[in-house]
């Protein structure tokens, strides 16, 4: 049963990286889209615009998490064994999902973003009709359903593994003085995502049932404070979840690639301790300028936002420059992409930081300067550990050589795309709003440089897919002859 | 102001981080025993979270000092002139639209609809505060226009599909004058 249940699962983690890197280019396409349009060069309509916004922040969230539990699967089904048909019930769901969202938008004019604030939906609905709005909702809705099954079922098999979440965390270790290494960095992340990804899952599901409520019959209306909270819970966490499911890849290949063991010590397990509690808590750092949310609110926001950079930039970050100094390490696609994606998420937590700052906040709230610090950190970050495990799969399992033409596409991803998340920062230094479909001439200088930039990243991000793509004809195929390792 | 700190103090610590990985990258080639790197590693990483704990609480302490809320509460004292904001799918409504420079201003803010953002830009185009405008909720923000000048609103919350037409401007007189 092992290697049948091992290989379906290589299966679906393959086939949801084919839907990831596919639906990735398209995505990009669209960003380029709305800098051209924002930057005066090709102009769209602002209603299809929102509507470019809605799909192309929606979709880009939607193949970080499936990308991102794709590696998850691939790595944890190492340590224990997994049902294949719990990874393919949540692709399936989230295909379905997938499906709807864009009937919505697309057929029914659907453009409130991929968060929007209750009871945005309920008056779009007046003015687009219910259709779109309840279609939009109802998918993303199944998209989290999908999410929980896979983390119930996840939690269900750790807890008969290891005895419990607190265990797969490591608490015997950090409380009891158990000796020796906690469980495989997989696992503990795994359980970190399965915790906090619920509450934001459940979270953000709350939200979607109030807006349909709301739709459906007007009478029954919410506190749009209350909805803000629960909006932002979800926004927040499930992004950053996103990297805390992709950079499993970090460890396992920087560790295998340099020969050096990346184990759970205590000065693993209590970092990524503090990193469950801090993302679970620092979502009120979005709600900085609702100056009615009770004040400590919001200096907890600001606080705990410096503290969750801390496990990042002194455990991780600092943990992968370690294992490679002076290591020998082969530098191939794989681990020149696993290290320059800690780059990008350590580089995109300092804007990320700064702005979490309430009097830096309170003038660049919502300006470019967000999806400035955002996309260094999913798009330099995430995409690329995704990327970087593309080939490694295809490596391990299939037959993908490296050529000259990958360092081309390297170098060309991550240059420009220091120069499109450069060119947001800036905009937002100059105070260009975000979610804006016309620009104003001041600003249209940036997006400009950014459409450029975006044009090179995609020729990047096609190469990676065609190579990806090309090279998964053998997996599946090749005999495993690894045997599932020991538990602990 | 607090602009141009955060985008050179980004710069210069995204700077750092990228000294910091290429210094690795280039010591990757050498090949030593871990235990020995990991010890000094290690060592050197007390002082590494100590330096950024400090700067950290540094940057919080001066800067939880200059809140944005702690303005309310002093203008509340002094009662300036009080306009009420307010949002709607797509213009901004103000209760006076006589303004002169040097006044204290206290906006309050709110929705009819659905949630906006309420965002003053100078006579630059930088913005100079913000906060949400949000319905049944009523948000304080004050403000003084320095200089005489245009000044304007624009929306900083997506609202649907005509949240770029919320542009209102805000004619300031200089002082005294007419
Ligand atoms: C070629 C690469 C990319 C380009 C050109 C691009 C461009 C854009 C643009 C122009 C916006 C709207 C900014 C505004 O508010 O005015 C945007 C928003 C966004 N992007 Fe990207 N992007 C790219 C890659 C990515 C990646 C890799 C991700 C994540 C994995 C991502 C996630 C998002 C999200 C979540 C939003 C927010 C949408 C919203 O505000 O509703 N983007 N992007
Ligand atoms: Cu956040
Ligand atoms: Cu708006």
């Amino acid at each position: 049963m092992d290697s049948k249940a091992r290989n379906s699962i290589k299966k679906g983690v393959a086939l949801s990286l084919v839907v990831t890197s596919v639906v990735l280019v398209l995505m990009m396409i669209f960003g380029v889209i709305m800098l051209l349009s924002q930057g005066n060069v090709v102009k769209i309509s602002s209603q299809l615009f929102y509507k470019v916004m809605t799909i192309h922040g929606t979709g880009m969230i939607g193949i970080a998490a499936l990308g991102g539990s794709a590696i998850m699967w691939y790595y944890l089904s190492k340590y224990i064994h997994l049902n294949p048909k719990v990874f393919f019930t949540n692709l399936i769901l989230t295909l379905i999902g997938v499906l709807m969202i864009l009937t919505a938008i697309f057929g029914f004019n659907f453009s409130d973003g991929w968060t929007f604030l209750y009871p945005l939906p309920s008056f779009s609905a007046k003015m687009y009709g219910t259709t779109g709005a309840l279609l939009f909702l109802f998918g993303l809705l199944l998209l989290g359903v999908g999410y929980l099954i896979m983390y119930f079922y996840l939690a269900a098999r750790l807890i008969k593994e290891y005895g419990g979440l607190g265990k797969s965390l490591g608490w015997d270790y950090i409380f009891r003085g158990k000796k020796g290494y906690g469980p495989p960095p997989a696992v503990v992340a795994t359980t970190m995502v399965i915790i906090a990804n619920s509450t934001g899952i459940l979270s953000g599901a709350t939200a979607l049932v109030e807006s349909i409520i709301n739709i459906i019959n007007p009478n029954f209306s919410f506190d749009p404070m209350v909805a803000k909270h629960l909006t932002y819970a979800f926004g927040h966490i499930f992004a950053n979840c996103t990297i805390y499911m992709a950079v499993i890849a970090v460890y396992e290949v920087l560790s295998g690639y340099t020969g050096r063991p990346w184990k759970s010590n205590k000065a693993f397990l209590i970092p990524w301790n503090f990193s469950t509690l801090f993302t679970l808590m620092i979502y009120t750092h979005h709600l900085l300028m609702d100056f009615a949310v009770p004040r400590w609110m919001l200096i907890v926001g600001q606080i705990f936002s410096y503290a969750n950079g801390l496990p990042v930039m002194v455990v991780t970050a600092y943990g992968a420059l370690m294992i490679v100094f002076r290591s020998a390490v082969k530098w191939d696609f794989a681990s020149s992409m696993m290290f320059l994606a800690m780059f990008g998420w350590v580089a995109g937590a300092v804007p990320a930081i700064i702005d979490a700052t309430i009097v830096v906040n309170h003038v660049m709230h919502n300006t470019k300067w967000v999806p400035g610090h955002f996309h260094t950190y999913m798009g330099m970050g995430v995409v690329a550990m995704i990327f970087g495990f593309m080939y490694y799969f295809n490596k391990t399992e299939g037959t993908q050589k490296q050529s000259g033409l990958d360092n081309v596409a390297i170098f060309t991803y991550f240059v420009f795309f220091a120069g499109l998340t450069g060119s947001f920062l800036y905009a937002g230094k100059i105070s260009t709003p975000r979610r804006w479909a016309e620009h104003l001439p001041e600003w249209t200088g940036s997006d400009q440089v950014g459409a450029l930039c975006g044009i090179f990243i995609i020729v990047a991000a096609l190469i990676f897919t065609t190579r990806f793509i090309i090279g998964l004809r053998n997996v599946g195929k090749k005999p495993t002859s690894e045997e599932l390792k020991s538990v602990s | 102001m607090y602009q141009s700190i955060a985008w050179y103090a980004t710069l210069f610590f995204v700077f750092l981080i990228a000294l910091a990985f290429s210094f690795v990258y280039g010591e990757s080639r050498k090949l030593r025993e871990y235990g020995p790197i990991q010890e000094k590693g290690y060592k050197i990483r007390k002082f590494y979270f100590l330096g950024l704990v400090a700067i950290m609480g540094f940057a919080s302490a001066i800067s939880l000092s200059k809140l944005p809320y702690h303005n309310q509460h002093a203008l509340a004292k002094e009662d300036g002139k009080i306009v009420d904001v307010t949002g709607m799918q797509f213009s901004w409504q103000l209760s006076d639209e006589n303004f002169v420079a040097g006044e204290p201003i206290k906006f309050r803010v709110t929705s009819k609809d659905v949630t906006h953002g309420f965002g003053l830009y100078d006579t630059h185009m930088q913005l100079i505060a913000q906060t949400q405008a949000m319905p049944d909720y009523t948000n304080m923000v004050t403000i003084t226009f320095d200089k005489p000048g245009t000044y304007k609103i624009l929306c900083l919350e997506y609202c649907s599909t005509g949240h770029h037409l919320m542009i209102k401007d805000i004619v300031v007189k200089p002082k005294g004058g007419k």
